[in-house]
């Protein structure tokens, strides 16, 4: 790594933990000093849950090929905070993942959404599904498309990295009249959940789970620092545009030389 | 006791994460030297997690089975074949491996590809049945852009030109606007698991 990337790294670090530290401080102090804007697919989680409990069927969530220790390690801890919202909330959970090293991880999850709502005795492990398969695998969808109408779940909640075979999966559940929310990380697959899901998680909203299910102030914090960070890079952007520009247009407008 | 594995696992996780981004930054030395061993120690965990998957796959389906939960008469077909696998592994017998993968399974996937077109053609035809929105029409209409372009005839030549620039220039912006909130939120997410606030390592709510 070259030294100018170091100093950028280590400035962006900086700033975002600054940004983080300090947003976690004034939602703690101030819970309604930054109402979180509505997203349509975090609103209809207690919905997806409630349809569950009274019809008692579980809510599938999915973690696709996410994983630890690989690129996608903080957007599996991401979907695993979703995971555990829900397990918090619905009656009966069922995860599936084609990474196995989430399941050590999302066990723990799951186990601690039971003993949180003091219903331990109803853990089961067998709620925790590993299908392996490759990347962006067919047979991974197969599999889930599978398990939507073998397990009578209420509706499912896809993140991580599906590709175009997420329609299989969508399609599945529409024909089951199951509930649906999704995103990825994959372009692709982002557009299919845009089409076919039921409600749709845009790039960052995968992230702020925790935020707008729970009501920690360390998650609301973080929801702050990523607006924050994104202002300033917008504010970047800008300027940036407008100096590369000026010149151009002042020549233009003005006549160069 | 919870209390103090929960300030333990949090510590250890913070030290490992701060150790392992110093030694990317420093790009040598003796923190780089310790940022490797942790890394492989990662692929250590990968190993046992792969155990616990095998652990799983068995215990789900032999579950299956033994209450004869919905279509459980696959479950035997996927014990029987991981088992086979499985063996077949131990045996050293790779070739017989590879015929069961280019037999089965790629045959199946490239089945599944066959009907993903059908599945997403289906798709942004539900979409616009299912509620008119103006991000349902832009999406409906840059769909039928792009398809159109990619007609090789003289007629939609100018369909054409309109599919690249929307290819070039507003599909490029969305995309990279996509990356930038992924890759900001990245980071946030980052710092959050440095400095201990992520949930995943900790027992309490409260820590």
């Amino acid at each position: 790594m070259d030294t100018t990337t170091q100093f950028i790294t280590v400035i962006i670090l900086c700033l975002t933990l600054l940004t983080v530290v300090q947003g976690a401080l004034v939602a703690r102090r101030r819970k309604d000093a930054f109402p979180l804007r509505p997203i349509a697919a975090y609103d209809a989680i207690p919905y997806m849950v409630g349809t569950a409990i009274e019809a008692d069927r579980p809510v599938h969530v999915s973690l696709a090929n996410t994983g630890l220790g690989g690129s996608n390690t903080l957007l599996t801890l991401a979907s695993a905070e979703m995971f555990y919202q829900t397990a918090l909330r619905a009656d009966s959970s069922l995860l599936t993942a084609s990474d196995p090293t989430v399941l050590p991880l999302t066990y723990n999850l799951l186990r601690r959404a039971y003993v949180q709502r003091d219903r331990e005795d109803r853990f089961s492990g067998s709620r925790i599904r590993w299908y392996p398969s490759g990347t962006q695998s067919l047979a991974f969808a197969a599999a889930l498309t599978a398990t939507l109408g073998d397990e009578r779940v209420s509706g499912s909640i896809l993140l991580g990295s599906f590709g175009a075979e997420m329609a299989l999966v969508l399609e599945a559940a529409h024909r089951k009249k199951q509930g649906s929310i999704a995103s990825s990380v994959d372009l692709q697959g982002q557009a299919v959940a845009y089409a076919m899901a039921g409600e749709t998680l845009i790039g960052e909203e995968m992230f702020v789970a925790g935020a707008y299910l729970s009501d920690n102030a360390a998650q609301r914090g973080a929801v702050v620092a990523l607006d924050t960070l994104r202002w300033l890079l917008i504010l970047g952007i800008v300027i940036f545009t407008l100096a590369a520009i000026f010149e151009p247009v002042k020549n233009a407008l003005f006549g160069g030389g | 006791m919870r209390r103090l594995i929960a300030t333990l696992s949090t510590a250890i996780a913070m030290s490992f994460g701060i150790v392992t981004l110093w030694g990317l930054l420093a790009g040598g030395g003796v923190v780089t030297s310790l940022a490797n061993i942790l890394l492989q120690l990662v692929l250590l965990t990968v190993a046992v997690s792969i155990l616990i998957g095998i652990i799983n796959l068995f215990g789900v389906h032999f579950g299956r089975i033994r209450y004869r939960e919905g279509n459980w008469g696959y479950s035997i077909i996927v014990i029987l074949t991981a088992a086979l696998v499985i063996a077949l592994w131990l045996f050293n017998a790779d070739d017989a491996n590879m015929i069961l993968l280019e037999n089965a399974q790629v045959a199946v996937e490239s089945a599944l590809a066959g009907l993903v077109l059908f599945a997403l053609v289906f798709g942004a035809y539900r979409l616009m049945r299912r509620r008119v929105t103006w991000g349902g029409i832009l999406f409906t209409v840059s769909l039928l852009i792009i398809l159109i372009g990619a007609l090789p005839l003289r007629e939609t030549a100018f369909i054409a030109d309109a599919r690249a620039w929307l290819l070039a220039v507003p599909v490029s912006a969305g995309a990279r606007g996509i990356l930038l909130g992924i890759a900001l939120a990245t980071i946030v997410t980052g710092v959050r698991v440095l400095i201990g606030q992520d949930r995943s390592y900790r027992e309490s709510e409260n820590i």
